[in-house]
């Protein structure tokens, strides 16, 4: 799919070296990553995936480069169209207390693994939004911190300084 | 912490978790597992959005907006602040230049002289009455002026300044040229100083030229301060016309204006005095001639010295009212155009520098009229985009908070 994609979709006018469609590879399943654990709900996930793509498309002659890489540009559409989805069905109830409905562990998990999971997703559940959403722009959608400055407006020293925070007590709710 | 940030990065890349620091190995082991735990997608799914990239998205049909939803969008809106703005500098700029064109044109040129009058001529001296004097409104003579500033150079070249004529009225047949008018003109032409001297001599000349003559004449120059000239020319009525578009083509006209008076009745009481005074010495040199006694002949002479004095007063009188009708009083004023300003027309350099100079101004005004609209226009607009992208933003951050 990946030469008829190329082949097809317009490059973005300001990145010649990288088309829309090698974005789209490369980001995918970090973007999907990010948003389903910003929703909580993979429907819903896949919904705002699709239409931060589908923003991204249709603004992809907008991007600067000199405003950040197009990976932070991309995770500020899709948490822009997450936002809205969450404010739209009123979700901070499901953020800050619903558990994950997340697929079912392989059967080939192992038991401790799966105990560590569960540990984790406690931990996340006694985070609260703003501190979610910088782990799951972290570690979900693999930003470096610079990219995830750019994303929230930030500087990325109060990214470190934060993420560090929220480890820490990411950390120490795993132990509780 | 930069450290153990660090040792988080380098524990997501190599996907180890090895640091010494019990502590910070344990975040990285953390970390490891919460990027082991992101969700991934279906493959259905991915096979799906996939295909959708490939189509580059196709658009679904959607209803036309409602007109009220296009006036949403912020290029409509844009658009209409925009075409707001112009309106705004199209009708400042409309009312500055008709207020100009008000100033320039003065309150317009009437030229009438208005109120009518008897018309009589009679045929010249001796005693033959020849009484086809009109009937004669009331009023009998009137006097009307008018005047004209700025572009009155213009409006003469145009030929559009005409010298007082007759006026239409009851009892009085127009084209008729046994009207007596009493007509003056004032003009004051503006030059440069250095063209004074010259415009001083050719006034003369079209005076000359016209068949009139200089009454008066004054004419110093200098430094623009000082400079300035006035002439008083008697121009004959019927080279009125042309004396004038002359005078008017020597330099710019600044002001000019023109005063006419109708006195026909003057001039027909005054032949008609005349008429009877003359019957009365023929009627008393007829009674001198049969006087029968020293008295009587004596009394006839003293009344006949009364008459004569009479008549010659009358023909004063007649000859001052034809002097006056005959020649139109125009007064020249010759003006120092300072700076090189103000005036159109014109074929020097100088004149071309000042003529750019007003457009320059003149184009200056127009921006800073549109800027003092368009500038807290678009303040505003800035500071509405601005607290609308904050609140936005807000509102986002808000299902986080």
């Amino acid at each position: 799919m990946n030469e008829a994609l190329v082949g097809t979709v317009p490059l973005p006018a300001t990145a010649p070296s990288e088309g829309f469609a090698e974005l789209y590879e490369r980001t995918f399943p970090r973007v999907y990553a990010y948003v389903a654990s910003l929703l909580r709900d993979r429907s819903a996930a896949e919904d705002v995936t699709a239409q931060a793509f589908e923003r991204a498309y249709s603004k992809r002659r907008s991007y600067r480069p000199a405003r950040g890489s197009m990976d932070a540009w991309l995770f500020g559409i899709a948490r822009n169209a997450a936002l809205d989805e969450l404010r739209r069905r009123k979700r901070r109830a499901v953020l800050e207390a619903d558990p994950e409905d997340s697929a079912a562990p392989a059967p080939h998990d192992q038991a401790e693994l799966a105990l560590r999971r569960e540990a984790v997703r406690a931990a996340l559940a006694t985070l609260d939004g703003q501190e979610r959403d910088l782990i799951a722009l972290k570690f979900a959608g693999g930003l470096s911190n610079v990219e995830i400055a750019r994303v929230l407006r930030t500087s990325e020293s109060n990214v470190g300084t934060r993420l560090h925070r929220t480890i820490t007590k990411l950390r120490e709710a795993c132990h509780d | 912490m930069t450290d153990v940030l660090t040792a988080i990065d380098d524990a997501l890349d190599t996907g180890v978790a090895a640091h010494e620091d019990p502590t910070t190995r344990e975040l990285q082991e953390l970390a490891l597992a919460l990027q082991a735990d992101s969700p991934e997608p279906t493959p259905v799914y991915r096979e799906w959005l996939g295909k959708q990239v490939e189509a580059g998205f196709p658009k679904k049909r959607r209803s036309k907006p409602a007109w009220w939803q296009r006036l949403l969008h912020p290029a409509a809106a844009v658009g209409m602040v925009a075409a707001a703005v112009l309106v705004i500098a199209v009708v400042a700029g409309g009312l500055s230049s008709s207020s100009d064109d008000e100033a320039a044109h003065g309150g317009g040129v009437v030229a009438d002289a208005g109120g009518g009058g008897g018309a009589a001529e009679s045929g010249g001296g001796g005693g033959a009455a020849d009484s086809r004097a009109a009937p004669e409104p009331a009023g009998g003579k009137a006097e009307r002026s008018a005047g004209t500033e700025g572009g009155a150079s213009r409006a003469l070249a145009d030929n559009s300044i005409i010298p007082i004529e007759p006026p239409s009225g009851r009892g009085f047949a127009p084209g008729r040229s046994d009207r007596k008018i009493e007509r003056s003109v004032a003009l004051e032409l503006e030059m440069p100083v250095d063209q004074m001297a010259r415009v001083a001599e050719q006034v003369t000349a079209v005076t000359n030229r016209n068949g009139g003559f200089v009454l008066s004449s004054s004419v110093s120059t200098g430094d623009e301060d000082s400079a300035g000239g006035d002439f008083d020319l008697r121009i004959p009525a019927a080279q009125l016309r042309p004396a004038l578009r002359d005078l008017a083509a020597l330099a710019d006209v600044r002001t000019q204006s023109q005063t006419g008076r109708d006195v026909t009745r003057e001039h027909v009481t005054a032949k008609d005095r005349l008429r009877a005074a003359r019957a009365e010495r023929r009627s008393l040199l007829r009674r001198l001639e049969v006087a029968a006694t020293d008295e009587q002949a004596e009394a006839i002479r003293r009344r006949l010295d009364l008459v004569a004095g009479e008549i010659n007063g009358l023909r004063g009188q007649l000859r001052d009212l034809r002097l006056r009708t005959d020649y139109a009083v125009v007064t020249v004023s010759l003006l120092a155009k300072h700076g090189n300003g103000g005036g159109a027309g014109g074929g020097s350099f100088d004149d071309a520098l000042g003529d750019a100079g007003d457009l320059l101004v003149g184009v200056a005004g127009v921006i800073v009229r549109v800027l003092a609209v368009a500038l807290p226009l678009a303040l505003l607009a800035l500071l509405g985009w601005l607290a609308g992208s904050v609140l936005r933003r807000r509102r986002r951050e808000s299902a986080l908070a």
